[in-house]
């Protein structure tokens, strides 16, 4: 969403957004509102004095979880001669706290009537930007001596908002009010206590078992000190890195989420606001991208993800035995299976990379135990690439949804509708393969053939990965090809035929490996080249492509986490230089959004903008771009753990100077990287 | 006749050891209320080996639906996600028990799983 002039605090899934003044008044084109469990639980929240709006001096996201309002009565104008100044201070921790304060700067005595409209459309995040006529269910509203409960009941779904406030007030239907007197230079306030309710039959909360609710700021703000303490320290010549890091480590804390199914521990959700759940492919990737700095983090990620594997046919969810899940959802539209997010699996990538991961982790962190625990999911995993995923029975990953109403039809991270087409624009049939997940695939067999071999005493299963995984690559090579472009083909239709379109996702088969090394050097001059490269990044689909938009989703713009998983195939094939280009560069651009890279930028020449046009409906943070700048210095730094030891090669640009990142934790303990920058990168690309 | 419930139990009784529950331990108590009269399966899980009761015992979760949604749930009619967020499958205790237990249910009877419609000729 366009994210102008608006206010978000989170904890976890539960989350507010507002306009500056603190006030919700949500429409389908402004989403604001409060909301937990994907469900909406204010959709109206309006703040009167004597009966008048109020305009914002300012605001201040304090932290992630809290925000704070100033505010006088009345609109704006060029000169605001206020008599009175209004404070709300809110946060959200299982439950939303808002706190008013009210100050009377005039010499006389004021009465004031303060008022608090509040209401609940109760709607599913999959219905906030369409216009709610038709709930299915009932909305009530009632008023009690103490407290003003909305509520929503459909069924035995049941949702409800619980308004109650420290000063007394007078509650009706529509929100509650409070008459008062204050002197010249008094001060009035009073807290508001909001809590949000998932009940079931006999009254008892869906979310019980979980997290306690309702944490205190306090324990908040302990908990994200502790998570900056054990981090990784960065100091840097180059400012921006430093702040770069601080904003992704703040950010990652805040984008933790706890599933329901964990006890409280946590893994990365996928995006603020819209994406605040499980996402296997976006939870995996960025686990990968910040395993060097928050290890935990991907253990907690392959548990969950292992312990919701698919063990059956269900063609609602695109389910199959073995198949790691895409998405999972707690509101109206999963409970009545209007959606299939109980969960969806429709993901073709999520289930390799799941193997991918628990290798990598392993490297940096020596995790035996975690290696064993999960032997059996792997296997199942990759029992999937065989035989469940190889729809054509060639030997590739396939997708073609059984879902037809709301599955979805590109089961890639490019899944919009139009990503995948051939070099005259048109869309392939189904079922569709794309390159990289062919790659994730070859990774994941020679990645699982180590485990096998040296913890799972399975010698015999890990030469047959390796068969595989060389006879795949083989075949890759033949059959993905362009030979006309010097480039691998996007797609693969049923028939064989290629998608033939340059594209990011070349990038990507570097990172795992499936790149015959004598095409390398064409893949790599093609990703820091004229039609791929606009000198922030390297663009989804080239320049000179039918298809090709600067600003299509995944036609032309640019990825920052897409770039980040390019940058560390090009080190792993030998391009440093080609590397510590899109490191730069997404750097530079990170430079213009306070350290935030957003989910997506316009693909056009950096000379021509001068600089990074933000995607219009971007969502913000979101995890894997706030993974992104992780990675990049894990890619210029060189660091790979290697043979029990932590391998330091950094190869960085002139204009980085010195870096340091202190206390790499892993299975060597805790050691510090060090690096300056010595490669002169205008011989390459600008 | 038996019922499918009595028939995933006893299956699950018969069975002995659960590979999918390896790695869990804990007891679960199906409370299937009809009017007054209730239920009762205890299910004891012992790292994958499995034990079944119909005692009215304390576990460490406890799951309440309606007799019939069980049955449903047991034959892949109804989805044992969904019937939670939608309150008509009540959990106390560790909601962890449950998600693994879900995850024995079979699919729904009329899916068809993924197609391989040019299978056939590659091969």
């Amino acid at each position: 969403m366009a994210d102008t002039n608006t206010v978000r605090i989170l904890d976890g899934n539960t989350f507010v957004v507002s306009e500056d003044t603190g006030d919700i008044e949500a429409t389908p084109t402004e989403p604001t509102g409060l909301f937990s469990i994907d469900t909406r639980f204010l959709s109206r929240w309006v703040l009167t004095v004597n009966g008048e709006r109020l305009n914002a001096l300012s605001y201040d996201d304090l932290q992630y979880y809290e925000a704070r309002f100033f505010l006088v009565p009345g609109m704006a104008t060029h000169y605001v001669d206020a008599k009175l100044s209004i404070i709300r201070e809110r946060a959200v921790g299982g439950s939303f706290r808002e706190t008013l304060t009210i100050l009377n700067h005039d010499e006389k005595a004021v009465d004031l009537e303060i008022r608090m409209e509040a209401g609940s459309d109760f709607a599913d995040l999959f219905q906030v930007k369409d216009e709610i006529l038709n709930k299915k269910g009932e909305i009530y509203a009632e008023a009690e001596r103490d407290r003003l409960r909305l509520g929503y009941r459909r069924g035995n779904f049941r949702r409800e908002t619980i308004i109650s406030s420290s000063q007394p007030a007078r509650y009706d239907r529509g929100g509650f009010a409070y008459t008062i007197h204050l002197e010249p230079n008094e001060q009035w306030d009073t807290a508001i206590d909001v809590q949000t309710v998932a009940i079931g039959p006999g009254g008892r909360d869906l979310r019980m078992g979980l997290r306690a609710h309702g944490i205190e700021r306090v324990a908040l703000q302990r908990d994200l000190e502790e998570w900056i303490r054990k981090a990784p320290k960065v100091n840097s010549e180059h400012g921006q890195v430093c702040s770069t890091y601080r904003r992704s480590l703040v950010d990652l804390a805040a984008l933790r989420f706890s599933p329901l199914s964990l006890g409280g521990q946590t893994l990365p959700a996928a995006g603020l606001p819209w994406f605040m759940t499980m996402f296997g492919r976006d939870s995996i990737l960025t686990c990968l991208q910040v395993l060097p700095f928050a290890p935990d983090m991907s253990k907690t990620t392959l548990r969950i993800l292992g312990a919701l594997q698919g063990t059956r046919f269900d063609d609602f969810r695109d389910e199959d035995p073995g198949r790691i899940l895409h998405e999972m959802r707690y509101g109206e539209t999963a409970a009545f299976e209007e959606q299939p997010h109980s969960p969806y699996y429709g993901s073709v990538d999520a289930t390799p990379l799941f193997v991918v991961l628990l290798d990598e982790y392993e490297k940096w962190t020596g995790d035996v135990a975690l290696v064993k625990e999960l032997e059996r999911e792997c296997r199942a995993a990759l029992h999937w690439v065989d035989h469940y995923a190889d729809l054509v029975g060639n030997g590739y990953i396939w997708y073609e949804r059984r879902n037809t109403d709301t599955g979805l039809e590109n089961q890639c991270w490019k899944d919009s509708w139009d990503s995948i087409s051939y070099s005259d624009g048109t869309l392939p049939p189904f079922p569709r393969a794309t390159c990289e997940v062919q790659g994730y695939a070859y990774d994941a067999k020679m990645r699982a053939a180590r485990l096998a071999r040296e913890f799972w005493d399975d010698p015999t299963y890990a030469d047959q990965l390796e068969r595989e995984a060389a006879a795949l690559k083989e075949r890759f090579n033949r059959d993905w090809w362009v030979p006309g472009g010097g480039f691998y083909a996007l797609g693969l239709d049923p028939n064989g035929r290629q998608c033939d379109v340059l594209s990011s996702n070349i990038g990507h088969l570097l990172w795992s490996g499936i790149v015959d090394e004598d095409r390398a050097g064409q893949i790599a001059a093609h990703l820091v080249g004229p039609r791929l490269w606009s000198g922030w990044g390297v663009r989804t689909l080239a320049e000179g492509e039918v298809r090709y938009n600067p600003i299509g989703y995944h036609n032309g713009t640019i990825w920052p986490f897409d770039n980040s998983f390019i940058a560390w195939g090009l080190r792993r094939y030998g391009f440093a230089e080609e590397a510590a280009t899109i490191a730069n560069g997404i750097l530079d651009a990170a430079g213009y959004f306070d350290g935030r890279l957003p989910e997506a930028f316009g693909g056009y020449q950096r000379e021509l903008t001068k600089f990074p046009v933000e995607y219009p409906t971007a969502c913000s943070p979101q995890a894997w771009s706030t993974g992104t700048p992780l990675l990049l210095l894990r890619t210029m730094l060189g660091l790979e753990p290697h043979e029990g030891h932590l391998a330091v090669d950094p190869r960085l640009p002139v204009g980085m100077g010195r870096i340091e990142v202190l206390d790499i934790p892993g299975r060597w303990g805790r050691v510090d990287a060090f690096a300056r920058g010595r490669l002169d990168l205008h011989n390459l690309a600008g | 006749m038996v019922d499918a419930t009595t028939r995933f139990f006893e299956d699950l009784d018969r069975r002995g050891f659960e590979p999918l529950l390896a790695k869990t331990a804990g007891t679960l108590r199906f409370d299937l209320h009809e009017g007054a009269q209730t239920t009762h399966w205890l299910l004891q899980i012992d790292r994958g080996n499995l034990q079944v009761r119909q005692e009215d015992r304390e576990a460490d979760t406890v799951v309440g639906t309606a007799p019939r949604l069980f049955g449903e749930l047991v034959t892949g009619q109804e989805n044992a996600i969904a019937a939670l967020l939608r309150g008509d499958m009540t959990v106390s205790g560790d909601l962890r028990l449950v998600l693994q237990i879900e995850r024995l249910f079979p699919g729904p009877p009329d899916t068809r799983g993924p197609h391989h419609p040019f299978r056939t000729e590659a091969f």
